[in-house]
């Protein structure tokens, strides 16, 4: 669950420049196949496999919010869907398998990716490398808390306010955009690449919009004030699916519910702006 | 050779009428909230898996898995205008009815597959025997879609230029507020229109269903994605465009598998929404309000 958490950090990047992207699992599952690739045929470490996967979430991202430019609202939407559909029916289709030391590995179409062995080859514990999530997690949250106040971020939350003001104001929407969106693609590689080296097994049915829609869900219902709201989300619904554990197939009804009612009731999150300020306000009553 | 390719060109059409009915329930909606509601494939999955539900109780024939299809449809409709796009107004609307509307998919989804727990149900509609016209076959199932699909473009294009609901339709695309105070019945309006989709979409879904034979849990996204994909191609909110987009995706689906195989059905779709989308968004037909609003931004 950690994993998905850099799903939903994504589609909090995205949705701070005012724009709904259903497409950041394709993201995650080009960084989860790269970085397999990476590591699985090219016998790469596992950091050089994150890097690259992350750059290649970045350029892929930053292409399509060039060919995006013009979208926005639902169309932008539309536009993430299609690409992300595309991503995943294409890749039913490559089929690059090899044997590495006696093992079927390789991209196989709709038979996946198998062994991807890298954590055997570590001799690591699922538990250790869970923690390695955590910990890449926490890197990304500080560093993404740091440049919450540069002025990139900045603008775009401007751009995402309203898009002629940050004109007025001699800032680019185009750049705050592309360059946001950029990122996006990046953290959910990241979070691709960590997933595919956690499950050892990939393939692109893994990669459907349910997963996309679960990364927005979450950093919907977090709210956009601070980076730690779509964490707040994937809590909510880790905490949900403990509390219901005893009828799962009921889960999604009350997720889905939450998620519509949470729009209504709280239109910008749960942890939005005005509750930070109250919070900041209070805090600053009881300092002695 | 020749009988093929033209066997390829009648089942094309004859498809992409029927995505053209799942079309037209989408474009519907977007014509008057210009906002798009996708949770109109699990509506319809969920109307099929009611209709199977309540038939293997019942047990009823062909009259009622219609009427229970429809009602089902309109019905899983107008709950989701009352939960995803009512209590949305103002500038963020159309971003937020979307993802509501996505997440009440997940909900309806889920609903469907508690009602329809196997991988297929069989789905007993009406069936006919295959037609032989010069060498090419026909089914009448399909031709029945074609002919309910354009029955229902007519309907639709009457209910938005003759009737009195289309002058009340007019009044709530153009200022809601105004509409309220001049004392007309805004909701009820809106939930007519809903209802309309879903009637439109159930319908389709019924004779769609009845011609495979059975039904998926995986019915839901597969109307959403063609729906939406058949809807942009023609242009959003353009009730002629909707049918054409379908044609335009059926024919395109059906010679890429002809000529490359099953699996680039699905690939030609969405390569032909992400082309659509970049090279021009507004679709074939698409009205002229998007390209003004392009026009204003580029101006900023």
């Amino acid at each position: 669950m950690a994993l998905i958490s850099f799903l939903a950090l994504s589609a909090y990047l995205v949705l701070i420049v005012g724009e709904v992207s259903f497409g950041q699992q394709a993201f995650f599952g080009i960084g989860a196949y790269s970085a397999a690739i990476a590591t699985a045929l090219y016998d790469l470490s596992l950091t050089t496999a994150v890097i690259i996967a992350c750059i290649l979430g970045c350029v892929v991202a930053w292409c399509l919010a060039k060919l995006t430019t013009a979208l926005s609202g639902f169309y932008f939407s539309i536009a993430t869907l299609a690409f992300a559909e595309l991503f995943r029916f294409s890749m039913l289709q490559v089929r690059f398998s090899v044997e590495v030391d006696g093992q079927k590995t390789g991209p196989d179409g709709p038979e996946g990716f198998e062994n991807i062995r890298w954590m055997f080859e570590q001799n690591m514990e699922s538990s250790d490398f869970l923690f390695l999530v955590a910990c890449v997690l926490f890197v990304t949250l500080t560093c993404l808390y740091l440049a919450d106040k540069t002025p990139l971020f900045r603008s775009a939350r401007v751009v995402g306010e309203d898009p002629i003001l940050a004109k007025a104001q001699k800032i680019s929407p185009d750049f705050a955009r592309t360059t946001m969106i950029a990122l996006s693609g990046g953290v959910a590689a990241i979070g691709g690449a960590l997933f595919a080296h956690f499950s050892t097994y990939i393939e692109p049915g893994m990669f459907s919009i349910m997963l996309g829609v679960h990364g927005l869900a979450y950093a919907v219902i977090g709210g956009l004030a601070v980076p730690f709201g779509p964490l707040l989300g994937v809590a909510i619904d880790i905490g949900l699916l403990e509390s219901v554990r005893y009828f799962s197939s009921y889960r999604m009804i009350v997720f889905g519910g939450l998620v519509a009612v949470i729009l209504i009731v709280l239109p910008q999150g749960i942890l939005n702006a005005r509750l930070l300020r109250r919070l900041h306000f209070w805090g600053s009553r009881h300092e002695l | 050779m020749i009988v093929d390719v033209l066997q390829t060109l009648v089942d094309g059409l004859l498809i992409g009428m029927s995505y053209g009915l799942i079309a037209l329930g989408f474009t519907l909606v977007f014509g008057v909230f210009k906002r798009i509601n996708l949770a109109f494939g699990a509506c319809l999955l969920l109307g099929a898996a009611l209709a199977i539900w309540l038939q293997s109780m019942l047990n009823y024939g062909v009259f009622g898995l219609v009427f229970v299809t429809i009602t089902g449809s309109a019905l899983a409709s107008i709950y989701v205008e009352k939960i995803c796009f009512s209590p949305h107004i103002g500038p963020n609307a159309a971003n937020a009815s979307m993802i509501a509307s996505f997440a009440i998919w997940m909900q309806l989804d889920e609903i469907s597959t508690i009602l329809l727990p196997q991988r297929t149900h069989a789905f007993a509609g009406i069936e006919f025997e295959g037609l032989e016209f010069a060498g090419l076959l026909f089914r009448i199932e399909h031709l029945t879609i074609a002919l309910v699909a354009i029955l229902c473009v007519l309907l639709v294009s009457w209910l938005n230029s003759k009737s009195r609901l289309s002058q009340h339709i007019k009044a709530v695309k153009e200022d809601p507020n105004l509409a309220e105070i001049l004392g007309l019945p805004v909701s009820r309006i809106n939930i007519t229109v809903f209802a309309l989709s879903g009637c439109i979409g159930g319908l389709g879904a019924f004779l769609i269903l009845s011609a495979d034979g059975h039904v998926t849990p995986l019915f839901g996204i597969w109307t959403l994605f063609k729906g939406l994909a058949a809807v942009m191609i023609g242009g959003l909110g353009s009730i002629p465009g909707a049918m054409i987009g379908g044609i335009v995706l059926g024919l395109s689906e059906t010679y890429a598998a002809y000529s490359f195989g099953a699996e680039f059905r699905d690939i030609v779709t969405f390569s032909l929404l992400f082309a659509v989308m970049i090279i021009r968004p507004s679709g074939l037909f698409g009205s002229a309000a998007l390209r003004t609003e392009q026009m204003a931004k580029a101006r900023i």
